[in-house]
């Protein structure tokens, strides 16, 4: 979230798409119901009537995979009537900026497309240069190839009945939608945008998000309270997880994987650290080299040396795609033979799960540690599966809960908030902190006595979080996070001090300021408001970065520091003297010496995002099955997904599979189900497997509500109870009526509720960017249960 | 101490169903044995309120012509201001269908109870269900053990939304009419039920988004069985102490008689 849960309740008006924040997220509801008492619209954009569109004062349907056509729609239809907040797209965003001559799109590709890679080659992509090296700017958003022009030009397709005709919404809805929500480009109002894996759970669902991001540009929303764009995160503390990066791609803080091409350390910040001309942006990822070396030595100590790249050669650097698909088919054909899964559960969470159940069979060995036996634990005494013909070693380590150890949790809004143990676990489970610590420290001792080739990165690492087999101190781990001036010993008041000359250290410069000598921010429980008195609560708890409440939160000022919308001001200028007043602000610097959006090399938020692997501009693509032809180009499909073609990987057509199928969550049961199939209370609410579908496909396939149905895609089929519902509706589709069931894809074989897994039907794709499977779009097919 | 109350505001409400798991974690409730949830309709589980289920939250889905509506009531003891199941109640002197003299709410004291089920026949909501197996009538208890200690009901305390509030009860109506009035802004038609209801009113004040032929099993014009006097006065005989459930049975079978017989009179 740019933004955090409860300034919610400071928006005009909440757009929920992508996301059943009701169902999936309840207390977000606590301040979308705030706002609505103060006035606030709501609107739903999702393919089903959920709990969440219940409570809409404006239910939007679209098709599943169709969120850029209707969000494009919506910006185009801003941009050609005028609603857009000018001040803020020329002042803080790069609608200003020419972008090169030669940059294109024809037919559904942007230029410098390589089909054979499947790839952009970016050289189009890129700002006009003047010869100074700075960009050249239009601040009268007139020049041809000016950003502004240019997104005006390729959204200028998305017309109404265009839009109407991909997604199957009215085009009165859509319009309502753009009027609605386009009326928050009023300089004093504010929107909100919360999103989830209804948006991320594509093959475009980077861009899906993206076009949410750009309609609030367009609005002026992104900076301001009530605004922003909200990723409503799937788990209690992802947010810390990713911020941690427990990802293959970065490193903790977002700091980039070091990649093969990346031999030297030198080579890997030249790499990393972006350079930019204009001296008004603040381009703060230049502080990398700092960020960097201050986290070698939280990892290694005293062993990282100026003479050793500060033990740059203890990371390890990757050449290729390490992300859950990736890995599933590497399991599969054989690559990978060792598997640790921590409070995972693939065997019912996987995409296309028959296919990764039968790679968890190819390995030598498999860890789980887990509240419960889950379905990944007991994969080798699943139903149909012969526990004599599986050779894989099965470690079960009971875990503890999050009640049941100490530590920080992140949520959603960035706050990292401190918890006690509340009961001591049963039995012999025990934290995660203490199944790592016990690892660590016999992995230590094993390449002590056989060191091998290169025993540095083990042996060396600096490990201290209490000895032998005692519970680890979690304030040791959260002191190294937020990191030591090492010369005096004492702890880090902020990452402005950070070094790269080996001198600090810091795990996770982001969170550099959360436990300083003032003691343990995250514990803080002052429920004291700021001055601005919109929900802040900056005693309560500790967010990043500095404890900034509401991130790029001097966009909601004026150049002179005024703020946009003084009845909910964020920050705003009170002189040369007192500076800034309100939430911490995005750069002490006074108005207008430096660009807002200081996280981007030049300064301003990108409505043109060439960082993207398949395109700066968001274009509408099919996903991976699809019952229609792409009526905005012959690119079918996003033209930078990769394609796996493996053993289990088929793709169904519409001609065999002629429904469109989604999954999804039910407030009642949680993820793959381990902490809530096995709760007899939750299990007492939703006790069986179901699918949900329109009285229309039920009449035609001459199924009732509560029969047992059977859903088929190309990987596979299971056996569900049927809801029917009007709560589903057909899709009309240039013309055509397009019927989508949904299943929810909790259920699996353990646990006192069982169920068919709804991931036996999902396919193995994943986001063109991101590798996210694509989890919310599939063909299938559904006939009634015979005998 | 002035009356409390639960404001019920259910154009608030998610169906996050928070509450139902609630009360049966507070009042230490098993749970049910459910199947796939049909019978009932919408995510409805399990299919009534029961001797482990005080809570219930009901699903109602209505497809007009233009527009889907699916909306939610949570279903439980009204908790009457002048509660007619303690009067029928024939357990004497002392009631086992309680009024907390504290608290004022009322609630099944298992001790006493002889599962008669003169409490359920003359609920005007018919709330009440006899445990036949312990023979004892079951019913949401206002949490009264929760409000001794100054500690608001466990659905209220778990509802994340404000759509369950606890409160006294003029302040709790204040906030009926304030909900009321921001639904009637927008072009919808709420329903205030329990603030003048039996004439006295209940201490659950449902603010209902939608008329009340939206909520088919939601009593439209509740009232106390005029034979409740009836009741009351050919039990005399029998004494408080002797009281058992077959003897209550007995009157209460007596009391239908006349009934019907008044019925085929008028």
């Amino acid at each position: 979230m740019t933004n955090h849960w409860i300034d919610i309740k400071n928006a005009d008006c909440i757009m929920i798409i992508g996301s059943n924040a009701a169902e999936n997220h309840p207390i977000s509801f606590r301040w979308v119901s705030k706002a609505m008492e103060n006035g606030a619209k709501l609107i739903s954009v999702d393919p089903r009537f959920t709990r969440t569109s219940a409570r809409a004062d404006l239910y939007v349907p679209i098709r599943s995979g169709s969120d850029i056509a209707f969000v494009n729609g919506v910006m185009s239809y801003i941009l050609e009537n005028n609603l857009y907040n000018r001040e803020y797209l020329v002042d803080h965003t790069n609608a200003t900026y020419l972008v090169d001559p030669n940059f294109g799109f024809t037919d559904g590709l942007f230029t410098g497309y390589d089909a054979a890679k499947r790839m952009y080659a970016k050289d189009t992509w890129q700002y006009q240069l003047d010869e100074n090296g700075m960009v050249m700017r239009d601040p009268t958003l007139q020049d041809p190839n000016c950003v502004f022009q240019l997104l005006k030009k390729h959204l200028s397709r998305y017309n109404l009945e265009k839009v109407a005709s991909i997604t199957g919404c009215p085009s009165e809805a859509i319009l309502e939608v753009a009027k609605t929500y386009g009326a928050t480009g009023a300089k004093d109002k504010s929107g909100t945008i919360l999103y989830a894996m209804g948006a991320t759970q594509h093959t475009v669902g980077t861009q899906n998000v993206r076009t949410y991001a750009m309609l609030q540009l367009l609005l002026g929303n992104v900076g301001v309270a009530g605004g922003g764009i909200n990723a409503l995160r799937g788990e209690s503390n992802v947010q810390g997880s990713t911020d941690h990066a427990i990802l293959f791609h970065i490193l903790p803080g977002y700091l980039k994987t070091p990649r093969v091409e990346n031999q030297t350390l030198a080579e890997y910040l030249e790499a990393a650290t972006p350079k930019w001309n204009d001296p008004k942006s603040a381009n703060w990822w230049q502080n990398t080299p700092k960020y960097t070396v201050s986290l070698l030595k939280a990892f290694w100590g005293d062993s990282a040396t100026k003479d050793n790249e500060f033990a740059f050669q203890y990371l390890p650097k990757v050449s290729g795609n390490y992300s859950h698909i990736s890995m599933f088919e590497a399991m599969y054909d054989g690559a990978i033979k060792g598997l640790i899964c921590m409070g995972q559960n693939p065997a019912v969470g996987g995409p296309n799960v028959e296919k990764e159940r039968k790679a968890l069979h190819k390995l030598s060995w498999l860890v789980a540690a887990d509240l419960w036996e889950t379905e990944t634990a007991a994969f080798w005494n699943a139903p149909g599966v012969d526990p004599k013909s599986i050779a894989t070693e099965v470690f079960m380590l009971p875990a503890a809960a999050s009640m049941e150890k100490e530590g920080s949790i992140t949520n959603s809004g960035r706050w990292s908030q401190w918890r006690y143990a509340a009961v001591h676990p049963p039995g012999d489970a025990k934290s995660d902190l203490w199944i790592l610590d016990q690892i660590q420290k016999e992995l230590k001792k094993l390449y002590q006595a056989d060191p091998g080739p290169f025993p540095d990165p083990i042996v060396r690492l600096n490990w201290n979080y209490g000895p032998g087999a005692e519970e680890p101190d979690a304030h040791a781990v959260a002191k190294e996070i937020n990191g030591y001036d090492l010369a005096t010993g004492k702890l880090m008041a902020s990452f402005a001090g950070l070094k790269d000359d080996g001198t600090t250290s810091s795990g996770n410069w982001l969170y550099c300021a959360s436990y300083t000598e003032g003691g343990n921010m995250a514990a803080r429980r002052d429920p004291t408001d700021a001055a601005n008195n919109i929900g802040l609560y900056p005693k309560w708890s500790w967010c990043w970065p500095v404890n900034r409440r509401i991130i790029y939160n001097r966009a909601s000022c004026d150049l002179q520091g005024n703020p946009y919308a003084p009845n909910k001001w964020v920050v705003k200028w009170t002189g040369p003297e007192t500076k800034w007043a309100g939430d911490v602000p995005d750069g002490g610097w006074p108005p207008g010496e430096k660009y807002s959006f200081i996280m981007k090399p030049e300064g301003h938020a990108r409505l043109f995002g060439f960082g993207l692997a398949d395109g700066p501009f968001p274009e509408h693509y099919e996903p991976l099955e699809t019952p229609v032809k792409n009526a905005m180009s012959s690119q079918q499909l996003d033209p930078a997904v990769k394609i796996w073609s493996g053993e289990m990987d088929d793709v169904g057509t519409v001609d065999k599979y002629p429904v469109i199928a989604t999954t999804y969550r039910v407030t009642e049961m949680w993820q793959a189900g381990q902490m809530t199939r096995n709760n007899a209370w939750l299990v007492e609410l939703m006790p069986d497997m179901f699918v949900e579908m329109s009285k229309t496909l039920a009449q035609a396939r001459g199924i009732q509500h509560g029969d047992k149905v059977r859903v088929k895609t190309a990987r596979g089929e299971i056996t569900a109870f049927a809801v029917v519902t009007a709560r589903f509706k057909p899709f009309k589709l240039n013309g055509k009526s397009y019927e989508q069931i949904g299943l929810p894809w909790h259920y699996g074989y353990k646990g006192l509720a069982t169920g068919a897994s709804a991931n036996s039907l999902t396919p193995h794709v994943g986001d063109a960017n991101t590798m996210i499977p694509e989890y919310k779009a599939f063909l299938c097919d559904v006939v009634k249960e015979v005998g | 101490m002035a009356e409390k109350a639960m404001l019920l505001d259910m154009e608030k409400c998610m169906a996050c169903r928070g509450c139902q798991v609630a009360c049966k974690a507070w009042n230490e409730l098993p749970a049910e044995k459910t199947t796939f949830f049909a019978v009932a309709g919408g995510y409805q589980n399990p299919i009534g309120l029961s001797p482990s289920t005080f809570t219930l939250l009901k699903f109602y889905e209505v497809d007009e012509r233009d527009k889907v509506r699916w909306l939610f009531r949570v279903q439980r003891c009204m908790q009457c201001v002048d509660p007619a199941c303690v009067k029928a109640c024939p357990v004497e002197p002392v009631k086992a269908m309680t009024r907390d003299e504290k608290t004022g709410a009322v609630y099944v004291n298992r001790e006493l109870c002889i599962g008669c089920g003169a409490c359920r026949d003359y609920c005007p909501f018919t709330v009440p269900v006899i445990d036949t197996e312990a023979s004892k009538s079951t019913k949401c208890t206002f949490c009264f053990d929760r409000l001794a200690e100054g500690i608001q009901p466990a659905c209220a305390k778990a509802c994340p939304t404000g759509c369950l509030t606890f409160g006294e009860r003029p302040q709790i109506l204040e906030m009926a009419h304030q909900a009321k009035a921001r639904l009637e802004k927008k072009g919808r038609r709420p329903v205030i039920y329990g603030e003048t209801e039996l004439g006295t009113g209940t201490k659950k004040i449902y603010v209902l988004p939608e008329p009340l032929d939206y909520y088919p099993d939601v009593v439209k014009n509740p009232k106390v069985s005029e034979s409740l006097g009836l009741f009351r006065e050919l039990l005399k005989p029998f004494g408080g102490l002797a009281l058992t459930a077959a003897v209550v049975g007995m009157v209460l079978g007596k009391v239908k008689e006349v009934k019907e017989k008044d019925q085929v009179k008028s």
